[in-house]
């Protein structure tokens, strides 16, 4: 393989970067299934005469009794209407239709590539002419145009590839007109032009190196569409009479009492050789794309992980809470990775009508805690340790089925930027009746629209917004809405997550005012998750403060910014301005939180912690008491100062 | 905020203009096409050695080809191609022109027969194959890919996803041969669209009949086509269900067939409608192969058969009708977007 990536410039960077996409893509089976196949069919149409048993042209001494032969020692797959070997005549057939796939495909990618590139790149006038001209050639359909052409002119072998080639075009000028356009309006190229690069260096040097691999990717389709359009024109009568490619052989043979006399060795092997080729490109097509264009592969429908715990015998729900989250430990487990201990033994308590913030940078396991609380990990996501008391039912303990009592009715979520959190092709009002009618199956239909209005009206949304669709909402909007539908089967829990980032400051603090007024209205208890310490000082009885995962701190609202014991806790208070101390100097924690799946072998704050010592480095600390009122830190301080 | 409807119509009205343009194109194209590739269709298709010169002439005349191509446009042609010393009414392309708009394709050069009533003869057949060909392939590829996406990454997920792409990597031609071959062995009708003497039949024997003689051409329709849209019906699926909105759906309690149902299917039937028209090209590819192959007597066997005898009126009215077909069908494939996507908003 060594060959292939080194062929193409001589520098470093180039070769660099061939050799990450060959690692990338040597771990995709299929992908290297096919490169093989692929090989292997060039391999043989090279050393044809070396492998072929009978010349191209042995018919000269054949007889009568020798058509249609069957397989024998003799003719490994017999013989063909003119009594030739049909193997030779199959490996020679390579050389025509695989020649044909690559002069094809050659003509029509540079033509789609120039297209796409000119259109993409100049914009104005020769894009609407080039684009109108590709989305019409696009809708006529190519291969009667081929016929009709082919059928016109000689059906020789240039012919046939020059009308396949002309006519092949269409999708890369597309496919390479929308990556021009994308790689255009990065950065690098922007500032290339700003600093008045030309135009022919800006191409060559910034745009077709991003623009190539799309289409070394088109390239391996339209291989394979170009040989299966030549093997149609051959088997229809458009082959070149003087080259027997694979249709070629399979028109001879269905023409001339393949089919009658039973020779099914005719008719079968020359397929099985354009088979071969296309699935090869296919799965090749389809192993660089996944390289290209990694996707995840999972959904939010899959399998959740079962839940296992490592500690047996944990104590029941405590009494008079709501929600009893006890020791509750998540990891993420991808093949071929190490686990990522995402959340590991956080605890907290909330009693009705109370109000949790959960605070903390982003990456500290705050959503995937939040998640796990109604089992909505994604498919990596795992349960390893803990219990989620909802009024004394353990949630981890449950099925789907039993879980979907629980969801909404129990304890309803409100997602961070409710942007795509609703359905875009269903009105908003017909998403909150949806839940009304899944939990309250004895609510009256009747009502169902004025109980959604009143919901609407509840969050200020006016009531002829009920039958529109999320796209004609505000952001603001759809976060309310969101609201609405999370309070519209009565839930005693509500989990906010970060439900007012990106919004503007007036619009957030409409929100927080709701969400606030309702909990005293209707005895919610909230579960709100906020880089805001502000929101927090304002509005929460108690903090959950998380770092790498792990509880920081643990406290009421009072005794977190009053008397904050663990360091963290106490940088971000200093990252926070605080209006009755105006002269206060704010300051930032330097750094990044870990990676999840990197964790530091010690405490995971000391690589930021000012306050770390030796011991932060090599020994995680444990959760301490501090005090009463269930006041809680993860610091090895509090214990030296105990 | 917007007024959909409005921007609606709008939209609805550009694709139908553009539609219409698109036609246009593919009717000067289809003339110009005869006219100017090598060979003298005359010559070409009456071919016979035996006619004489004058007899040939005679044809000439009777398919029109005596007269000038088409007038040089004086005023608007610098290069003066053409006849200028013609009348423009009576050129090949004002006459092919009149004759379209009268629905006239001019006569076959093998039967003599109007071409229009020979093609709206096999349109139907073609319309019933691909028909019920495409639902089938739409129906099962649809299943099978929701069945992939659902069961993604388990070795169900895996096979369906390998079957679907051995599917798309079979000519359809060759597929139709094994089949036909199969079924020669096991009593399935060889060739055509019904047994011959069946029209003496009653009305449910003979569609009985039809339905028989469809099974194999259908089934080989099917398998070809099944397999693209399995791949994307499962690729749009595990797009639409990794989105936020099924997080939704999910936390809301609903179950996982009610969350396929009302939130992910449609939204994932959208790009399949796209794929759908765009497909309509190479459908009508898969007829021609397979009507060939079958001797199914529509507008693909209609034209392998006109590139055999160089019958170029029929060949070029076969082309005509199906060029003009599938960007009607592409239109309609189109609207239906506009019209399922609340979202759509023309540019």
């Amino acid at each position: 393989m060594q060959t292939t990536i080194q062929t193409s410039e001589p520098s470093n960077q180039v070769t660099a970067r061939l050799l990450g996409f060959w690692r990338t893509f040597r771990k995709n089976r299929g992908g290297i299934v096919g490169l093989w196949m692929l090989v292997f069919i060039i391999l043989v149409a090279i050393f044809a005469p070396l492998i072929a048993p009978y010349d191209e042209s042995s018919s000269a001494q054949t007889s009568i009794s020798d058509i249609y032969q069957p397989p024998s020692a003799n003719h490994w797959f017999g013989t063909d209407d003119a009594g030739q070997d049909v193997f030779s005549n199959f490996i020679y057939g390579a050389r025509v239709s695989l020649t044909v796939g690559f002069f094809a495909a050659f003509i029509s990618i540079v033509i789609g590539g120039l297209f796409g590139l000119v259109a993409g790149f100049f914009g104005g006038r020769w894009e609407t002419f080039l684009m109108r001209f590709t989305d019409i050639m696009l809708v006529i359909p190519d291969l009667p145009l081929m016929v009709v052409i082919v059928a016109l002119t000689k059906p020789s072998l240039l012919n046939i590839i020059f009308v396949i080639g002309l006519l092949g075009w269409t999708t890369t000028a597309r496919v390479v007109r929308s990556q021009t356009l994308a790689v255009k309006s990065r950065k690098f190229v922007l500032r290339a032009r700003a600093i008045g690069a030309g135009k022919g260096h800006i191409v060559s040097r910034h745009i077709l190196p991003l623009v190539m691999p799309i289409l070394v990717v088109q390239a391996v389709l339209v291989i394979s569409l170009a040989i299966l359009n030549e093997s149609a024109l051959s088997f229809i009568g458009l082959g070149d009479p003087t080259t027997l490619s694979w249709g070629q052989m399979l028109n001879y043979a269905f023409g001339r009492g393949a089919m009658s006399t039973g020779a099914w060795w005719a008719l079968v092997v020359p397929g099985f050789g354009i088979v071969w080729v296309v699935l090869s490109l296919t799965l090749l097509g389809q192993g660089l794309e996944q390289v290209l264009n990694p996707r995840l592969d999972t959904h939010h429908l899959m399998p959740a992980k079962p839940t296992v715990r490592k500690e047996a015998g944990e104590q029941p729900a405590g009494k008079g809470s709501l929600l009893d989250v006890q020791n509750l430990s998540i990891d993420y487990v991808t093949e071929g990775k190490a686990r990522a201990h995402a959340v590991e033994n956080v605890s907290f308590t909330l009693k009705e009508g109370e109000l949790l913030g959960l605070v903390g940078e982003s990456g500290c396991g705050k959503t995937t805690l939040m998640l796990a609380l109604l089992k909505l990990l994604p498919a990596a996501g795992q349960i390893v340790n803990g219990r989620v008391y909802f009024k004394g039912q353990d949630l981890t303990e449950l099925g789907e089925d039993e879980l979907n009592k629980v969801r909404w009715s129990g304890v309803s979520i409100v997602f961070q930027g409710a942007m795509n959190a609703l359905n875009p092709v269903r009105t908003v009002g017909d998403q909150i009746e949806e839940a009304i009618i899944k939990h309250l199956p004895d609510f009256p239909k009747a009502n169902l629209s004025a109980r959604v209005t009143e919901l609407l009206d509840l969050v200020g949304i006016a009531a002829d917004h009920k039958d529109h669709f999320p796209h004609q909402y505000s952001g603001g909007m759809r976060q309310r809405a969101m609201i609405a539908m999370a309070l519209a089967c009565n839930p005693q829990v509500i989990i906010a997550d970060e439900p007012t980032t990106a919004l503007d400051v007036m619009i957030q603090a409409q929100i927080l005012e709701l969400l606030d007024s309702l909990r005293k209205k209707l005895g919610l208890a909230i579960v709100f998750v906020t880089h805001d310490l502000g929101v927090v000082a304002e509005m929460c009885d108690k903090v959950l403060v998380m770092y790498g995962g792990v509880t920081a701190e643990y406290a009421g609202v009072d005794v977190i910014y009053n008397d904050p014991r663990h360091p963290y806790t106490q940088e971000l208070l200093k990252a926070f301005p605080d209006l009755t101390k105006p002269k206060k100097k704010l300051s930032s924690i330097p750094g990044y939180p870990p990676r999840l799946d990197a964790l530091p072998s010690g405490c995971r704050f000391a690589p930021r912690c000012p306050a770390a010592f030796d011991r932060c480095k090599t020994e995680q600390p444990a959760l301490h008491r501090v005090g009463a009122n269930g006041h809680i830190a993860s610091c090895h301080l509090i214990e030296a100062s105990k | 905020m917007d007024t959909p409807p409005m921007n609606r119509s709008r939209a609805l009205l550009q694709k139908i203009a553009w539609s219409i343009f698109t036609i246009l194109f593919v009717i000067i194209l289809n003339f110009f096409l005869f006219r100017v590739l090598p060979g003298d269709p005359a010559r070409a298709g009456i071919r016979d050695p035996r006619l004489k010169k004058e007899a040939v002439e005679i044809l000439r005349i009777r398919f029109g080809l005596d007269k000038p191509v088409i007038n040089c446009f004086e005023s608007l042609n610098p290069i003066k191609v053409g006849s200028c010393d013609v009348n423009p009414l009576d050129t090949q392309f004002f006459i092919y022109i009149r004759n379209l708009l009268q629905g006239e394709l001019g006569f076959s050069y093998h039967t003599n027969r109007p071409v229009t009533e020979i093609l709206s003869e096999r349109l139907w057949n073609t319309v019933l194959l691909i028909g019920a060909g495409q639902i089938l392939a739409i129906l099962i590829g649809v299943a099978l890919g929701v069945f992939a996406a659902w069961k993604a990454r388990t070795s169900l997920d895996y096979a369906a996803v390998m079957v679907s792409l051995l599917a798309w990597s079979l000519p359809t031609f060759w597929l139709g041969i094994i089949l036909l071959f199969w079924g020669s062995a096991n009593g399935f009708p060889l060739a055509g669209k019904a047994t011959p003497g069946m029209s003496s039949m009653p009305l449910l024997q003979q569609w009985g009949d039809i339905l028989w003689h469809m099974f194999l051409p259908t089934l080989t329709y099917t398998i070809v086509y099944m397999g693209e849209y399995t791949l994307i019906m499962r690729s749009s699926l595990m797009d639409v269900l990794s989105e936020d909105y099924i997080l939704t759906a999910k936390a809301k309690g609903l179950s996982m067939f009610q969350i396929l149902k009302d939130h992910a299917l449609k939204n994932a039937m959208l790009p399949l409608v796209t794929v759908i028209a765009i497909n309509l090209g190479f459908t009508v590819a898969g007829a021609i192969q397979i009507e060939a192959v079958f001797s199914w007597p529509g507008l693909g066997s209609a034209i392998v058969e006109a590139v055999g005898r160089r019958d170029f009126p029929m060949l070029q009215g076969a082309f005509l009708l199906i060029a003009v077909a599938v960007i009607l069908a592409n239109m309609l494939a189109d609207l239906t977007y506009t019209y399922l996507d609340p979202r759509v908003k023309m540019e």
